[in-house]
């Protein structure tokens, strides 16, 4: 109270109440209002009167807001900038009265209340805008408004995230030693970081133990805690023995870091959760964090000196939270596509390939090396490694590579692990298991029985990951321990086969050079072709385009395809051994690109998707000769880095880098910005126990979340959809039949009867679609089994089956084996069960934070993609904004898009003329286009312009105009003022008089001079905003016609006489909001941002962008992921000062006298109290057991049957 | 004979007639029944549902699984618990870590605790942790 209290006592108050009593200074607004009469102001709720608005006193705070820093160097202290600002005022104060006093003149007077004044301002806002020059502040300060706003301003930097405590950053290095959810940490950091252990009855000798050890030898404890005293003792020094022997329950002993400890491990930027993962800690020797390279993905992380960070939970609760929901077991898959992110990586992927090549055979002893590196010295339950039969026992034991792969996926003998997966790898030709390069990938109960594993069988992003299999069908576990097996057995494999590259890989053969310089040559050619022809003027131009255009974009092309084919000339005539070759292969590093540009040819330099410009005089460098437009004068670099580029080349090539390197450097800020404002807007969404997905305030944002209910992670399928029917039953086949042998497949007859009853009995009515789909399925698996019932017994010779007949025999023995894959019933039965518990268990969970998760998979994806990439929309004309600036664009709402097109469908796809037709109704035709002249005419008393039409063009062209809609056309033109009174007289069918309106007040030459030049401009035909209009043709799907249409005028475009309004899109969701309504709207969100994504390669599951479009659209307008759209999107006051605008939230708030909840997830991390997400969602009651009441009892002593005498 | 009386009244006063639960952790002070949690959504202006009313168990709409936040929660609670000194519920067999007891807790279906999951209207539903299924098949 003592530092508030000082407010600087009334000074203004008292100047002004001096002031209104010599010169009535109007107070304020209420000054003339009575005090007593309740002014009702603003919607507080409560009586306000507008004096209240007035600052009469200035607030000044307690010397903890604004310390003084007593400095050593120099004599005195340095106050803070509040405190230095309260003085100024003070000072004016002071020279106010002064000047009062002594009577200094009213122009003195004013001048210094008006300094004073806006002293007074600048305390709040140093900022301020509008001051005239002389009386804006010298040196920039820190106001109070300062202090919040901005990325360092309290908000942001001090409530939204803070220091903490208890955590530790150092470089992190691979350690394929430890299992995919340990982390190393150093002894040193292990000592510094301690947790809060309360001593009880099970860990008191533990805790003993460690309190002797103190704080200088490993597991021991820094500081010991009295529960009565709550006195905290340093156990560094003194006594340690005496307090260990005094320990007592309810001490708590802060003891290290020890292995098993859940800590939280996580990289910057945290882009999505999973940059954010707990680990179980391992304390070790050295310096830095370690862990198992699989987990690199998530992280996003290297290892050519990253440094991460490491957080020890304090409590209990947090630990439980953390190890249960955090864990990186937990999170092995991206809820962003449902793929697995937690995989194999590089070098293991490199030796999980090279050891399951069909040539690599292994002698006992290295079998056996290999199949040691699978033990784990630190596992709690040591299982017998079981070794399979070598594949050749004679003349010596060999055991193929592939065999080794059991191991991994089951090593011990009592594993109930049995794996069964048919999938096809990368680089799989045909003819299934048969394929010449052996990718045609079968396991068997967890026997690899063909085709080597690539990346798609062991990397990350990839549903056929072996990995994921034993996840989904054995659970994390089995995943995880699968994982580390391989992280150890590669390294050991490939380490002994060795595995290097060298100048001899990047070396072409002799013929290798030849072909490419074919390759190159020829392509030059072609070039300089195109070249004569325009210079001749026989280039054909593009709808669209100008001719110079035209050449760029088929040189380009050309070019492009050089360097592909090098690369296919280099795949041919490299050395199966070669080592890039191989990586590329299985897909562990590098591309087929990164080899040609090694070996072959490097490939054209492009600059935002063009060949480099001129920035020189009429050429790109001062080397070539002017115009030139030769591919080698234009950034085509037709050496390789083997053979090294010229100077030319190698300017070019640093052009092409440069542009990269500002991509990467302007990308990185705008998608950050744009993460963190999509997750601002999506943060406090999260379902409910019913099954709604609403902000924090209640609002429903979508009645089911996804339309399903599904969680994105929990897709099984490639395709999207929750169960991967093919493989859960081979799954159950396999698993079942090992059990009961015998068992007849179900009956033909019966059999669709089966499947309907036990669906029935499974499902109970429940997940309809779902249990629809599983019957579909298995319906359609039936029919294959008809097959078996038709198939004869006996052959063409005997009626019935005979024992010793050949043929008979053979027929018997493929009807056998077309029984084997018939389904059994509990084979049925498990496959239903199976299906029944994959969708029960993928059902979003209540309490889910589906927004943060949507926000996060949309961001972060966006930070992968190149800034500006213009895609072909079918046509090579045509191109449409991709990447980064559309999904900003898509994001913001933005009311004109860089690229606004219309895909316009036909009435009838199929009728090319149709869409020439109508093509010519849409496209914006001027007279100009279709006539042949427009002349002037002079006669001695009369004049008017004679236009002749191209009859012949507009039927080419097939125009639907005819003389009269010409003539109106030219009336109702808004070209030039003068054509509404003109006077037009048709003569014949080609030839119109236009006779000027004799109103002018132009002279008559002039007139006439000005209608001929706008004449040309009318537009006879189309809408006037398309500029053009483009037929495309589906190759896909034969010849399927749509138009393509370049334009805003989507409501014109529709009602067009031929277009399809129900099939035809627009890419601006504002437009078709404003059309076709909100529900459209939406859908166009949605196909865009997938569209793009799409493009660009990224996997995105659609009920996360579903989510976004919901969000934008839930208000009945397209409310863009803006500072503007947040603030109709949400209430609170500091969610909104936490963003953007932070003082103009604030003093908003203040004025409104506005209330906030503290509901959603910004508010309560502001007041640090828990939200309503996840574990928030519910609360705990403690259940007690219902005491047994005691009977009264009489004392022993009075127990007849004891007889005791007192 | 005095002694008895004594005995039997604190009996009844501390046990009996207790409310059967409470809350586990002091978030904030008890409320009388049927008074609008703060927790859910309240304008002040109007109310569309009677807020803070129990679902009884018969019209359970919620699923039956324990969400992964439920666990969560109820484990870290109940390590909570097991590390100030709570009775085990369960038989151990060397453990000390509290957070493996509440999970060998968990599995046997012994943890003494009530979900209450509230409803978007503000009603709630009591599920009892051993009556619910947990998910990990």
């Amino acid at each position: 109270m003592d530092s508030l209290s000082f407010s600087s006592e009334s000074d203004e108050d008292n100047l002004f109440a001096e002031h209104k009593k010599e010169k009535k200074i109007v107070f304020g607004p209420g000054e003339n209002f009575r005090k007593d009469i309740p002014v009702l102001m603003v919607r507080s709720g409560e009586e306000k009167h507008p004096n209240d608005l007035l600052l009469t006193r200035m607030p000044v705070p307690p010397v903890c807001i604004r310390p003084s820093v007593v400095s050593e160097v120099k004599s005195g202290t340095t106050e803070d900038d509040v405190t230095m600002k309260l003085m100024e005022i003070m000072l004016t104060n002071d020279v106010l009265r002064k000047h009062k006093r002594d009577g200094a003149p009213n122009k003195t007077l004013f001048e210094t209340w008006e300094h004073l004044q806006i002293q007074c301002a600048l305390y709040i806002n140093s900022e301020m805008s509008g001051l005239p020059p002389d009386l804006q502040p010298k040196r920039a300060m820190r106001a109070f408004t300062q202090r919040l706003k901005g990325k360092q301003g309290r908000f942001r930097g001090n409530l939204c995230g803070k220091r903490v405590d208890f955590s530790g950053r150092t470089v992190i290095s691979p350690d394929p030693n430890l299992r995919i959810d340990q982390v190393g940490v150093p002894i040193h950091v292990a000592m510094t970081l301690t947790f809060p252990e309360i001593v009880n009855a099970s860990n008191i000798e533990k805790m003993r133990k460690l309190v002797i050890n103190g704080s200088d030898v490993h597991p021991g404890a820094n500081y010991l805690v009295d529960k009565k005293t709550g006195n905290k003792k340093l156990l560094k020094y003194g006594k340690r023995d005496e307090l260990a022997k005094n320990l007592r329950m309810g001490d708590t002993v802060e003891r290290h870091l020890d292995d098993n400890d859940v800590v939280l491990f996580n990289r910057q930027p945290s882009l999505h959760k999973i940059s954010i993962m707990s680990h179980r800690a391992k304390v070790m020797p050295g310096r830095t964090f370690r862990f198992n390279e699989c987990a690199c993905t998530p992280y996003n992380a290297d290892f050519d000196g990253d440094e991460m960070n490491l957080h020890l939970p304090q409590t209990y609760e947090a630990k439980a939270e953390a190890s249960e929901l955090m864990n990186v077991k937990n999170n092995l898959i991206t809820p962003r596509s449902g793929e697995p992110l937690i995989a194999a990586i590089q070098d293991f992927i490199t030796g999980g390939y090279l050891l399951t090549h069909k040539d690599t055979f292994l002698p006992r002893a290295e079998v056996y090396r290999f199949a040691a590196a699978l033990i784990d010295a630190f596992a709690k339950k040591q299982t017998k490694i079981r070794i399979p039969p070598p594949a050749i026992r004679y003349p010596v034991e060999l055991w193929t590579g592939k065999q080794l792969i059991e191991l991994i996926i089951r090593p011990d003998k009592g594993s109930q692990v049995s794996l069964n997966l048919t999938t096809k790898n990368k680089s799989y030709t045909k003819d299934l298991e048969l394929c010449s390069k052996d990718s045609y990938v079968i396991i068997r109960n967890s026997v690899l029985l063909a085709g080597v594993l690539d990346k798609s069988l062991l990397g990350s992003s990839s549903k056929v990951n072996i990995f994921y299999m034993l996840m989904r069908d054995y659970g994390e576990d089995a995943a995880v321990d699968a994982m580390w097996r391989l992280a150890r057995m590669a390294p050991v494999f490939l380490s002994n086969r060795g595995f290097s590259i060298g100048i001899g890989d990047v070396r072409p053969s002799e013929r290798l050079l030849k072909e490419k310089g074919d390759l190159v040559d020829n392509g030059y050619e072609k070039c300089a072709q195109f070249i004569r022809e325009l210079n001749e003027g026989k280039l054909k131009a593009q709808p669209g385009c100008t001719e110079e255009e035209t050449l760029e974009a088929i040189i380009l092309r050309e070019l492009s395809t050089i360097r592909d084919h090098a690369g296919q000339v280099c795949l041919r005539n490299l050395s199966k051994y070669n080592a890039p070759l191989t990586m590329a292969v299985c897909g562990s590093k590098g591309s087929f690109i990164n080899i040609s540009q090694m070996i072959a040819c490097v490939g054209q330099q492009a600059i935002s998707g063009h060949r480099p410009p001129d920035g020189f005089e009429e050429r790109s460098l001062p080397h070539f000769e002017r115009k030139k437009k030769t591919p080698e004068a234009k950034g085509f670099v037709a050496n390789s880095f083997y053979s090294g580029l010229t100077p030319t080349e190698f300017f070019f090539h640093t052009m092409g880098g440069r542009e990269g390197l500002v991509d990467t450097a302007v990308k990185t800020a705008e998608t950050g910005y744009m993460q963190r404002r999509l997750v601002k807007c999506l943060e406090d969404l999260c379902a409910s126990y019913d099954g709604t997905v609403r902000s924090s305030t209640g609002d429903v944002i979508e009645f089911v979340f996804g339309e399903d209910g599904l969680d994105p992670s929990m897709m099984e399928a490639k395709d999207g959809s929750v169960v991967d029917f093919v493989h859960v039953l081979e799954h159950a086949k396999n698993t079942q039949k090992k059990k009961k042998e015998k068992i007849e497949p179900i009956a033909l007859a019966k059999i669709e009867e089966v499947i309907k009853t036990e669906i029935e009995k499974k499902f109970k009515g429940k997940y309809t679609h779902f249990a629809q789909q599983t019957a579909e399925f298995l319906q359609s698996e039936v029919k294959k089994c008809k097959k078996w019932e038709n198939e004869a017994t006996s052959c063409s010779k005997h009626e019935k089956s005979v024992g010793n007949c050949k043929l008979c025999n053979n027929m018997q023995a493929y009807k056998d084996l077309l029984k084997a894959q018939c389904l059994t019933r509990p084979q049925l039965l498990s496959f239903i069960q199976l299906c029944y518990y994959k969708v029960a268990r993928a059902i979003t969970e209540p309490g889910t934070a589906v927004g943060a998760i949507a926000a996060t998979s949309i961001g972060e994806p966006s930070t992968q993609m190149t800034l500006k990439t213009f895609h072909f929309a079918g046509v090579a004309s045509m191109n449409i904004t991709q990447g980064v600036p559309r999904i900003k664009e898509i994001i913001n709402a933005v009311k004109t898009i860089s690229t606004p097109i219309i895909t316009a469908a036909l009435l009838d796809p199929f009728d090319e003329s149709l869409a020439r037709r109508v093509k010519a109704r849409i496209e914006k035709t001027t007279l100009g286009e279709i006539c042949d002249y427009i002349e002037e005419v002079y006669l001695p008393n009369d004049y008017f312009l004679l236009v002749k039409l191209n009859s012949k063009r507009i039927r080419l062209l097939q125009l639907e105009v005819s003389m009269e809609s010409i003539s109106y056309a030219i009336i109702q033109s808004k070209v030039c003022p003068l054509m509404r009174g003109c006077k037009i007289v048709a003569h014949g069918k080609t030839i119109m008089a236009i006779r000027p309106p004799s109103n002018s007040k132009l002279s008559k030459t002039m007139t006439m001079q000005m209608l001929k030049y706008s004449l040309a401009n009318v537009v006879v035909k189309g809408i006037s905003s398309v500029n053009r209009c483009v037929i495309h043709a589906d190759e896909k799907k034969g010849d399927y016609y749509s138009l393509l249409v370049e334009g805003t005028d989507f409501r014109s475009v529709l009602s067009s006489v031929g277009v399809d309004p129900k099939k035809t899109n627009f890419n601006n969701a504002l437009v078709v909001a404003e059309v076709l309504g909100i529900e459209a709207a939406r859908t166009c969100i949605i196909n865009e941002i997938i569209a793009t994504m799409d493009a660009h390669g990224i996997g995105l599951d659609r009920r996360h962008v579903m989510l976004l479009a919901d969000v934008m659209t839930y208000r009945g307008e397209v409310l863009g992921i803006t500072r503007n759209g947040l603030v109709k999107m949400k209430d609170s006051v500091l969610l909104l000062a936490s963003f953007e605008k932070t003082m103009d939230h604030l003093f908003e708030a203040a004025f409104f006298s506005q209330r906030d909840v503290i509901h959603g997830v910004s508010e309560c991390i502001i007041m640090g109290t828990p939200m309503t997400v996840g574990t928030g969602t519910f609360k705990l009651m403690q259940k007690y057991e219902k005491k047994a009441v005691l009977k009264k009892n009489s004392p022993i002593f009075k127990r007849p049957e004891l007889a005791l005498s007192l | 004979m005095a002694d008895d009386d004594d005995y039997q009244d604190m009996d009844n006063d501390d046990f009996v007639d207790d409310n059967e639960m409470e809350d586990v952790i002091e978030e904030e002070p008890q409320r009388p029944e049927g008074e609008e949690d703060d927790d859910d959504n309240v304008d002040e202006n109007f109310e569309l549902f009677d807020h803070g009313k129990a679902v009884p168990t018969t019209e359970h709409v919620t699923t039956p699984f324990m969400t992964k936040y439920e666990r969560a929660r109820v484990l870290g609670t109940r390590a909570l618990q097991i590390a100030m000194g709570a009775p085990v519920m369960v038989e151990l067999e060397g453990e000390t870590d509290p957070l493996e007891i509440a999970r060998k807790e968990l599995k046997q279906r012994r943890i003494p605790i009530i979900i209450r999951r509230y409803l978007p209207d503000g009603s709630y539903e009591d599920w009892p942790t051993e009556q619910l299924q947990l998910a990990d098949w």
